[in-house]
Formats: C-alpha cells, structure tokens, sequence
C-alpha cells in the first residue's frame, strides 16, 4: 500500500493545525491514523474468502471561545485537509462555550513500548496466510467428526498513529498485530451445541494456530450432553472470555472519570473505600509489553502509563483523559482512546488500555480442585444489556460446565446468572495464574464465591 | 467500469465495484454541552472478485486508479491463493442485470440543514429530559446523519447510482434516588429526512424516556423463574430479530442454527406469522436496491407457524436453488456485503390489549427492552430495561433488571395470542459491521418464559 511515512504524516496534521489556526481557531489538534489489514476467512468449514484493507484519514479539532469543533476526511490532498480544518473551525463557532474546556494537551515526554512491532507480520504472504488458516482448521476438524467450524478467520494488520497540536505536541507511533480464531458447534443426534470460540492474537508473530484448532474442537466436542442444573448460589470460575464480558459494560465504565463526573458511575466517592475482595488488584497499564492497546502515547498525544486502580480490594484511581483530568485538576491518566476500524473519524474519549487482574499462583487445576459445587463459565450471553450505572447484570452462561467434587463434568444447558458487577468483586476468592488478555481484559481464571444460578 | 475490466483480465467469474462519496455529521451532547460537533466526508471503493470459487475482497479508501488497479490484482492473486483449499466452490445465483437511477427526494435534507439547526434538536431533547423531575442525573444524546450517493457495477451488466439518506438520533437517561440508579434510552431513526423529528419531537421523546428513568426508581427486581408474559412491540420486535431473525439468516442458517433442517417444517404456534420487508417506505431499514444489486422485497419468513423464507444472498440462493431476496448490505466501502436483516415483524392479528392479559394470575408485562443477544442453538436473551408485573389480569408494580431467555423454537410455539396493534421501532444491528434496521410487531401473550435478574 501507499504508505505515508513518519515526516510526511506529521507534516500533513501540522498543515490541518496551521490552516484552523490561520482560519482564527485558538488552539487546533490533528490526528491521523493510517490502517492496513490483510485476512482468510473461513466459513463453513472451509476457506472461502480474502480481505484486503486500506484507509488512512485525518481528523481535526479546532477551538474557538472554549467551543470544539471537529472535522475529518480521507482524502489527504492539501485542499481536502485544508477544507476539514475549516469546517472544524466553523463548527467550533456553531457549538456553544463549554466553561470546563482548558486546552489541548501540553507536555511531549513519550515512553518506550516493547513487543508491539513486528515487521515479518507486514511480510506475510498470501500463501502463508493461507497456510496459518489451513493449518488452524484441519487441527480443529481432524479431531473429532461432530465438530463444524462455523466461521474463523487470520488476520494481519498494521497501523500507525500520529498526533499534532498547537503546543508541539508531536508523536508518531506504528504497531503490528495478528490473530487468528474459530468458531464452532458439535452436533450429535438431535442436539446442537452454543457456538463455542477460541482464538490467539499477538503484537509480534507468535500465534499458535494448531493450538486454537485444537481448543475449539476439545471446548465445543465437550459442550456436547448438556445437563440443566438446579437453581442456587454456586461458586463461579469465570474465564477470561467471560470475564471481559461482564466487566466491560460495567466496572471498566464505572472507573471511567466521564461516568464518576456525571454521576453514573456506582464508584462515585470511593477511592479509598473498599469495592472488591482484598484478592483483587486491578491495574490499567497502557505500556504493557504486547499488550494490545500498548501505544507510545494515547490519541491525544499524552504519554500512555501504569495506572492502579484497585489495590488489595481498594479503589485507588479513575481513568482520566485530557479534559477530564484537567476539569478536576489532576494528570490525565493516558487513556484518551479513538476507536473502532477508522479511528481517524471519531473525537478521543475515555477507554481502558489493558486493564490487568495481577494473577494469583495456583494452577487451573488447583482452582477448580477445591469447589464442590461451581460453574465454570467460558462465555456469558446479554452481557450488554447490564445496567451501565449499578452494575446489575442478567446473563445466560454458554457455554458453561458443572464442577462436582473439584473436577470438570458435563456442559450445562441455558443457565442464567444475576447480581452486581460489584458483589462478584467482592466475592472473588482466588485466581489462577494463566494469564492472558482477551480484549481490553488481562487476567487470569477468576473464582467468585456465591454466584446468584438461575437453572431451568 | 475499468476495474471490471482489469477483473475480468485477470480471469475472476465475477467482479463488482461499489464505490461512494459520503457526508456525515455526527454530534454527541452530554447534560447539554456538546463533546464534539463532527462533519466529515469519506470516499472509497470496495471490490469482490471470485477467483476459482474463491472470494476476494478488496476496500480501499481512495478514488486513485494505480492505487485501485493494485487492489483488483492483490484481490485476484489472494482469492487465487486461498482457492487452492476450496472443496466446495462458491457459485451465485443467476440474476436479472438493472440499471437504475435512484435519488432521494426529502421534505427536509440534512445535508442542507446547518448544524446549529441540528445542535438546536438535540439541545431541546436534552432540556425536556433534565427538566422532568430531579431525579433525573444525566441525560447523553447522539445525532447521526448520513447523505451521499452509492455506485454499483458488476460483470452481469448491473449499474446502480443510488442516494443514501440516514438520520439517527440516541438518547439515554439516567436517575438516581438513594442507592437506585435506573436508566433509559430509545433511538429515534429514519431514512426520510429530518422531518422525523416533527413526528417524533424532541417534547414527546424527551419525556417518555424522563419517565421511564423515574419510574423504574420505584420499580422492584423481578423473582427468578418461569412466568407468563405478555411482550410490548418493542421487546417482540428485539426478539423476533435477534432470536429468531438471525437464525434465518441463510449464511447463518448454513452455519448451523437450529432452522438448518427445519424449513418448510412446522416451528411456532399458528398465531405466529413473519415478515422481513424492505420495503415500506421511510422506514430505517428500507432501500431500493441492496449492495449486490437485488431490488429490495417482502420477504414472508413464517406463515402461521410454518418457516416458509430464508434471507440470501447470491451465495446462499444458488445453494439453497432459490432467488436473492435482497437483503444484502455493507456497511461501507470498508465492508463487505452480507445478508442482513431490513424492517423484520410479527404480523399483528385480531385480540385487543385487554384480551392478551386476561386470565394471568402471576406474570409480567415487558414493554421496552435494554439489549438481546441470541446463539446459532437458539439460545436467547433479551434484556429489559421497562416491565410491571401482572397480577390477576392486571398491570402491577413496575420491575427493573429483568431479563427474559429461553430457546427460540420453545418459546415461538409458546405464543398463545397476538394483538392487533402494530409498532415499528428503528435500531442499528451488529454482524462484524453496522446495519439500520427496524424491528417490531404488536403485543402478543406468550404461556411461559424464563425470568432472570433481580440482584
């Protein structure tokens, strides 16, 4: 592809500032984010499909009497960028005065990052995406004739980042990943399992297919048999799947400094105060080697950190970005976040980096051997519909497992889990130490005491 | 037209190009100050080729040709690359070849509209909201429109030039009293122009979601267990799409959903009759032509309990030796068409509001939902952010957090009777991209379902 390379991305946002600053903007910013991704799908237990990507696009925040305006383009001509940067600036005039606004961000301190850039994952050839694929489906299929790969895919994608403001604020940053995953059901007589997933992703070229092949068809030949269970309050192993589900539309919102200010987060005034069991100690660390959301500063060009959050049950800190931060007089904390496929469209708002359970030390087995009566729950359904505010939340565990006398038995049918986000904090009695990171979650297995089963 | 040719060149059985030019403004206003007013304009194309009964797919934001011609040929030898693993070749369905012209005609263009105006709409909204009641805490509004022109030629002599036109608004409240927090929202959108909001004006929406917010502070958390419902259009609407629409979704059907084996079979009560319908006007998830140019039609999907239509593509249509429907979309340039669901329904029948709660000694009343999420086995679950219990017949106590589940195919055959009112209500669906879409239907009564929540 058509890459830009660092001087000219850089000197392209300083043209969008200067042009709103000329244009009578009093302060400007302008980000650009070019994504490049290259992909086999697989359906229906075969490959069928390739994806190749290419954007890139620019997008300007102009200020005017305390009002912010913002505009974006694909099209990086001189003319385009030109009219973006003063339809930020006329857009900043239509919008009211916002009294909070102080500045764009000020200060240029980057930190290093490790293990976020691997230039063999940009020299992948279709072959050896192909290849991966293959490898990764024939794993999951040679196994076990039940097992029907529903969907799975291999995708490499690079994407680099710069950022410019009136105040030199000046950064470039560039990163790999690739992933690859499964889906599948098992069917025998009559019965189909929930779809069951699997998958590896990594910021440098050591994802183990065979591995995920093999996972997908052990997790979802294993589905098979469910067994409805009576309805009580069990002891839950959550994993990371499900984990990242339930926290994602609640505690990772709860801790953001947007919700706490406008009152819709249930954390409000209390740092200090205990909000989870002394097991847990959560960080939100935007540096960690290979994480996924590892960048050298954050999208508005404040340097990405280590920020704790829970210490030993503890509510430390919340999750600032620049306007936030400085509403309340504090540092942000790095975690102003654009989003989605085409970042370059959307206005920085507040979002986790890797937010990471510090793992306990027993093993899976361990974890599991001392429950008499539990749930291990791999996947939850509905986590979205959680109340964002108080946390409450009404799922179905799919595919989930019985856990008699410390050891894993059969799949269960359609139980539904309740409670609050925060009582499962609470009641966290252990962790085990296979750590891994499934979206913004890095943890490990979580235990939580006296889970709230609704069986049927 | 080049890029089929250079397609064609490259010896691909099939080649399309949809190109667009797209204009969108969004803004986003939280307790009345906006975050941030945005314009933008974004132009891309998107390429498929089937090389060998392989698909290659190609998007690339950019109108520049070199940069376009590499894009066919990287499509082509990649699609090359991956058919050396097919077994079975992917083939379409033959289709008539259209050419057509379609421009949007709204009373009120959004793209002639200035964003004050815009701001001016939502700044209202935000106003009725906080001033309801003081319980009220915050109130986020999102306004979203969309304007442009889409361009699609493929090898089969099929050239469409169709205007896209979108307006979407969000709005979500919060209230808190003591320790309860409750929340609501609901989406406003439409594919006339901004004249939806002389309809559904900022006044009336604003209040009915204050009200929901405040309401639910009194409301108390369901009992777990088994109950008869009776489901408002808005919740039958979430779940006809996300239990049962999906399912009969061909691509999905393919995957494995339970409907796999069942078509033409017997699947719900007679009562049941359903309908996926492109085709009413204005409605969110309503088009001329889909983006494999498939003028758009009433899809019948269950007649009286018997599963008589899928939704297909090209793809499908050839497996399944029938005809597109089309229900296919891409979200954008960078997406690539798949089949999705346009405005799906219950058909409404003949019993009156009163009629469906009668004889209920103990159950519950859902009238507006939070969010559903439904598994290929049938599994479901629909989140309610609006119930009230029913005892004796009648409406009762307000009920927060419920949410009901159960398996599709048990509960369809478990509506014991459907109303005669009607409601259509927009949303936006996800499958890997963005869809507009509407969903809806009328009360209906259903004998039992499972409740959970209740912390």
């Amino acid at each position: 592809m058509e890459e830009l390379e660092k001087e000219e991305t850089l000197s392209l946002c300083e043209r969008a500032v200067k042009a709103a600053e000329k244009d009578g903007a009093d302060e400007a910013e302008a980000y650009i984010c070019q994504i490049h991704k290259t992909a086999v799908d697989i359906e229906r237990g075969q490959i069928v499909k390739t994806v190749t990507y290419t954007d890139k696009g620019l997008g300007v925040r102009a200020v005017y009497n305390k009002a912010v305006g913002f505009a974006y383009t694909n099209l990086l001509t001189k003319e385009k960028i030109e009219e973006a940067a003063s339809k930020a600036f006329s857009s900043a005039k239509a919008s009211k005065p916002d009294p909070n606004w102080k500045s764009f961000t000020m200060g240029k301190c980057f930190t290093n990052v490790y293990k976020t850039f691997d230039g063999r994952i940009l020299e992948l050839s279709s072959e050896e995406l192909v290849d991966i694929a293959s490898r990764m489906l024939q794993t999951a299929t040679e196994k076990d004739e039940r097992v029907f790969v529903v969907d799975g895919e291999v995708e490499a994608s690079c994407a680099t980042k710069a950022i410019f403001n009136s105040y030199d604020v000046s950064g470039y940053d560039k990163g790999t990943f690739i992933s690859c995953g499964l889906a599948a059901v098992a069917r025998e007589a009559n019965y189909v399992t929930p779809v069951c997933f699997e998958f590896d992703a990594k910021r440098t070229l050591d994802i183990d297919p065979e591995w995920v092949g093999s996972e997908t068809a052990r997790l979802t030949s294993s589905a098979l048999k469910a067994e409805k269970v009576v309805s009580k309050p069990y002891t839950v192993v959550f994993t990371q799947l499900a984990m990242q589900l339930l926290l994602n539309y609640t505690l990772v919102n709860a801790v953001k400094a947007d919700y706490v200010q406008r009152n819709q987060s249930a954390l409000k005034g209390k740092i200090g105060e205990k909000v989870a069991s002394e097991n847990v100690t959560i960080y939100d660390d935007g540096i960690l080697e290979g994480g996924f959301r590892t960048w050298r500063f954050d999208d508005e060009g404040v340097d990405r950190r280590k920020t704790i959050v829970v210490e030993k049950g503890i509510l430390k800190s919340f999750l600032y970005d620049n306007y936030t931060a400085r509403k309340e007089e504090v540092d942000s904390t790095g975690n102003a976040y654009r989003g989605g496929n085409t970042p370059y469209m959307e206005t920085p708002s507040i979002e986790s980096t890797n937010f990471r359970f510090v793992p306990g030390n027993k093993s899976t087995d361990e974890l599991i051997s001392e429950i008499d009566s539990g749930l291990l729950v791999y996947l939850l359904q509905g986590a979205h519909s959680s109340n964002p505010v108080s946390g409450e939340f009404s799922v179905v565990a799919v595919p989930s497992w019985k856990i008699e006398k410390g050891e894993i038995k059969t799949a269960v049918k359609g139980a539904m889990l309740s409670g609050t986000v925060f009582e499962v904090l609470n009641n966290v009695s252990a962790l085990a130490n296979n750590e891994r990171q499934v979206g913004t979650l890095v943890a490990p297995w979580i235990r939580v005491e006296n889970v709230k089963v609704i069986g049927r | 037209m080049e890029l089929v040719e250079v397609g064609m060149r490259l010896g691909t059985e099939y080649v399309e190009v949809r190109a667009q030019r797209l204009f969108r403004t969004m803004l986003t206003m939280k307790d009345g100050i906006i975050e941030a007013a945005k314009e933008g304009l974004e132009n891309g194309v998107a390429i498929r080729v089937l090389v060998s009964g392989t698909w290659g797919f190609a998007s690339v934001g950019s109108f520049d040709k070199t940069q376009l011609i590499n894009a066919v040929e990287k499509a082509c030898k990649m699609a090359k690359a991956a058919s050396r693993k097919v077994r079975i070749p992917v083939k379409l369905a033959e289709t008539k070849a259209f050419e057509d012209k379609i421009v949007s005609k709204p009373r009120k263009n959004p793209a002639e509209t200035s964003l004050a105006e815009k701001i001016q709409i939502a700044a209202s909204l935000n106003k009725t909201v906080l001033n309801y009641d003081h319980r009220i805490k915050s109130c986020t509004i999102d306004y979203l429109d969309i304007t442009g022109t889409n361009y699609f030629i493929n090898n089969n002599g099929t050239y469409i030039e169709q205007d896209k036109l979108y307006v979407w608004s969000r709005v979500l409240a919060t209230a808190k009293e003591g320790e309860v927090y409750t929340f609501a929202r609901e989406e406003i959108g439409s594919t006339a122009g901004l004249e939806v909001f002389e309809v559904e004006t900022p006044e009336a929406v604003g209040e009915r979601i204050a009200k929901r917010a405040v309401e639910q502070l009194k409301a108390k958390t369901p009992k777990g267990g088994t109950f008869p419902v009776v489901i408002g259009p808005n919740v039958v609407g979430v779940f006809i799409h996300e239990a049962f629409g999906h399912l009969a979704e061909a691509d999905l059907t393919l995957k494995g959903s339970v409907l796999i084996d069942k078509f033409g079979k017997k699947i719900a009560s007679d009562v049941v009759t359903v309908y996926d319908d492109g085709t009413i006007e204005g409605a969110f998830g309503s088009f001329k032509y889909d983006d494999e140019g498939i003028p758009a039609q009433k899809t019948l999907l269950i007649k009286d309990g018997q599963i008589v239509g899928l939704m297909h593509n090209r793809e499908t249509a050839y497996q399944f030796k029938t005809s597109p429907t089309g229900n296919v979309r891409a979200e954008d340039f960078r997406h690539e068409p798949v089949i999705r669901m346009r405005n799906t329904y219950l058909a409404p029948r003949d019993c009156t509001f009163e009629e469906l709660f009668e004889g209920i000694k103990f159950g519950y009343y859902l009238k507006s939902f939070r969010g559903g999420q439904a598994n290929l086995d049938g599994t479901f679950q629909v989140g309610i952010q609006e119930a009230y219990e029913i005892v004796n017949g009648e409406i009762g106590t307000p009920v927060r957090n419920a949410s009901i589940s159960g398996n599709t195919l048990e509960t369809l055959q478990k509506v014991e009777a459907v109303g005669k009112d009607f409601q259509l209500w927009p949303g936006r669906c996800g499958k890997g991209q963005l869809a507009f879409v509407c969903d809806g239907g009328p009360h209906i009564r259903v004998k039992e379902v499972l409740i959970g929540g209740g912390a």
